[in-house]
């Protein structure tokens, strides 16, 4: 069980992590009752025990009990296009966020996953984005007061 | 006396419009994403925290609430008429529910569940009534060696007794607790686990990771791994319910509740166990025993009944705890105890004193709340059912179009939208291989309060540890969360299964 014995690791690695950070902590003055690093080495020490035993877990016949999902369940075909289709929008919306506005990033967002999630029509999944979000900026700035980047970017 | 003239006086203000307004939108967005698969209560408050800078205290908190509640009803009609729950929590009623559409029985077994489900909301909210003061009271004589003593249970329960496995559980949580460790220790002044990232010195937002969890991460899942699914819809039928039918729900609705709110009240987390437990009791109580899935029959409508009723009851349950202690049991508990937090005010005993109004027009809301919802939902069940229609691509990009909102109009953060994103891959993992999310949630929120509670127990006590043991209460609490740590055990035996409600 290759995934999952580096799950198991990579949770023994955040227990390292936690345990090495802590021993660097600055020191502190004066009357310490409970010092900054008591109860993140006691974090770390759960984590390092409960990693363990998911290695020991995986190395001998795999998780214990996992749903009759993941027994069933397949990956889909073109799934990892999907999702890199996601994953684009997603980092299409933070790159460009703060100099297209809100409402372009947005539905670029939204067109991409239409995209990554089946749909062929990317122009009018753009269409549909910006009829979406127009009305939603206006709602939450105007009406609940959340600040959004505006469509025309604040340097101009 | 003295809590009916409280109570009078919330519903007072819990009646004025704007407060109306506020339970009415709540309960309409609440059943609204109750019936959309891929989005539950959790990530639909986590995404309208941002409204707590514009929205006064006691019009959020009624809307949280009433979304909390809505999506209970609104998960049961997806259950029946698609036999996919829309919430974890409505599985048995899928099971069953499904069953009594298949045989052309969809409209009764709507009605038994959102009739039972307002039954149980009140009568669970009478109970809250009566007890929360009580709790509130008793919590007041809890101190930091108490309250540590809970959360070390509240931990454990949320993530042993919930979910598959309990070790998995335990690795959720301890990720919770390593996320509720970054940013600035409010006693010593030291930046922990920052590693000079500047946006990492605040600590990281409950909501940036409810929503990475929830949103990005349910998203990329259902792309890699989830057919797009064709399976056929019910048909509706009346929702007229016959007299044999009224007589068999009403003492599974009462049942349902007596079993769901003690079980949500508790720190245990999820209305899983009280579900389970209420179908097993219905299925050996009842006279039809060839009805149900088991046997193979047509659907009971108890086995329907009850499990709404329980589901519903557990719900209002884990306000109680939420309230009166500020531990939150269940993810959604979790980011309303946030909401709470963003106005400054802490859940916990001292609120019914400080905050004694506002607490009081939320219970009252819920009353109303249970009301708007049953109103909502009978007669517009048609209505509700259209939802479904919207396309999968559409519904999913809207869905992250929100997470964007949510965790953006928070700080304006780059960062953020890439920890988001980061958070989601890591939770499609999580789903993948079957850990819990809800140890997650909860405990990087309670983690920092954990370590707040313990120093304070150990300044108290000059060091020393037995205070954990020589304290009555704190030891007798501890000794509890060892004998929780059985019941799963005990529960694999008997061949019960359980999936964590989000």
């Amino acid at each position: 069980m290759p995934a999952q014995l580096a799950i198991g690791l990579g949770i023994v690695a955040i227990s390292a992590v936690l345990a090495f950070g802590a021993s660097r902590f600055p020191a502190e003055m004066g009357f310490v009752i409970m010092a900054a690093y008591v109860y993140p080495y006691a974090v770390a020490a759960f984590l390092g025990v409960v990693g363990l035993l998911m290695c020991y877990q995986a190395l001998t016949g795999g998780f214990r009990n996992l749903s009759d999902d993941h027994e069933t369940t397949q990956a889909q075909p073109g799934g990892k296009l999907g999702a890199t289709w996601v994953t684009a929008g997603l980092v299409g919306v933070a790159l460009l966020i703060s100099y297209i506005g809100f409402v372009l990033a947005a539905s670029l967002l939204f067109a991409c996953s239409a995209r990554g999630f089946g749909s062929r029509s990317p122009v009018r999944d753009l269409a549909i984005g910006i009829a979406l979000t127009l009305p939603i900026y206006w709602l939450f700035t105007a009406g609940l007061g959340v600040s959004l980047p505006p469509l025309v970017n604040a340097w101009i | 006396m003295d809590i009916l003239s409280s109570l009078a006086t919330g519903f007072g203000a819990a009646l004025a419009p704007i407060n109306l307004m506020w339970g009415f939108i709540g309960c309409l967005l609440g059943t609204a994403i109750g019936v959309l698969p891929g989005i539950g209560p959790a990530l639909t408050v986590a995404l309208l925290l941002p409204i707590t800078a514009k929205v006064d205290p006691t019009g959020a908190l009624i809307m949280f609430a009433g979304i909390y509640y809505g999506a209970q009803f609104g998960g049961s009609t997806t259950s029946i008429l698609l036999n996919t729950p829309g919430e974890s929590s409505s599985m048995v009623t899928a099971l069953e529910g499904n069953l009594m559409a298949r045989n052309g029985r969809a409209g009764p077994a709507l009605a038994t569940a959102a009739i039972g489900s307002f039954v149980a909301g009140t009568i669970a909210t009478i109970l809250l009534t009566l007890f929360a003061p009580l709790v509130a009271t008793l919590a007041l004589k809890f101190g930091p060696a108490e309250y540590f003593a809970i959360l070390v249970l509240a931990f454990t329960t949320v993530s042993a007794v919930l979910g598959a496995s309990m070790l998995r559980g335990f690795a959720s949580l301890g990720i919770g607790l390593t996320i509720g460790l970054i940013g600035l220790d409010s006693t010593s002044g030291i930046a922990r686990y920052t590693m000079e990232v500047p946006e990492l010195v605040d600590g990281i937002e409950v909501v940036l990771v409810a929503v990475g969890l929830f949103a990005v991460g349910e998203a990329l899942y259902s792309v890699l791994y989830q057919k797009e699914e064709t399976s056929a819809r019910h048909r509706l039928t009346s929702l007229w319910m016959t007299r044999a039918d009224w007589k068999r729900s009403v003492p599974a609705w009462l049942r349902g509740t007596l079993i769901g709110f003690p079980f949500g009240s508790i720190p245990a987390g999820g209305a899983e166990i009280p579900t389970f437990l209420s179908y097993s009791t219905e299925r050996k109580l009842s006279k039809y025993p060839k009805e149900f899935a088991a046997s193979k029959g047509e659907g009971a409508i108890e086995g329907v009944a009850g499990p709404e009723a329980a589901n519903n009851a557990s719900a209002t349950g884990s306000l109680v705890p939420l309230l009166t202690l500020g531990i939150p049991t269940s993810a959604t508990a979790a980011i309303l105890l946030a909401a709470f937090q963003n106005y400054n005010l802490q859940p916990g005993p001292l609120l019914f004193q400080t905050s004694g109004e506002l607490v009081w027009t939320l219970v009252a809301s819920l009353y109303i709340g249970n009301a708007i919802l049953l109103v909502l939902n009978l007669p517009l069940v048609g209505l509700w059912v259209k939802l479904l229609q919207i396309p999968r691509p559409y519904l999913n990009a809207g869905i992250l179009v929100f997470a964007t909102i949510g965790v953006y109009g928070m700080r304006h953060s780059t960062f953020d939208l890439f920890l988001m994103l980061a958070i989601g891959w890591a939770g499609v993992l999580m789903r993948r291989f079957d850990f819990p999310v809800a140890p997650v949630i909860v405990g990087m929120l309670l983690g920092p309060m954990a370590e707040k509670q313990l120093r304070n127990a150990l300044s108290i006590s000059q060091g020393d540890w037995m205070i954990f043991v020589t304290q009555p209460i704190a030891a007798s609490v501890l000794v509890l969360t060892l004998l929780v740590l059985l019941v799963p055990y005990l529960l694999h035996k008997r061949g019960i299964k359980l999936h964590e409600d989000d």
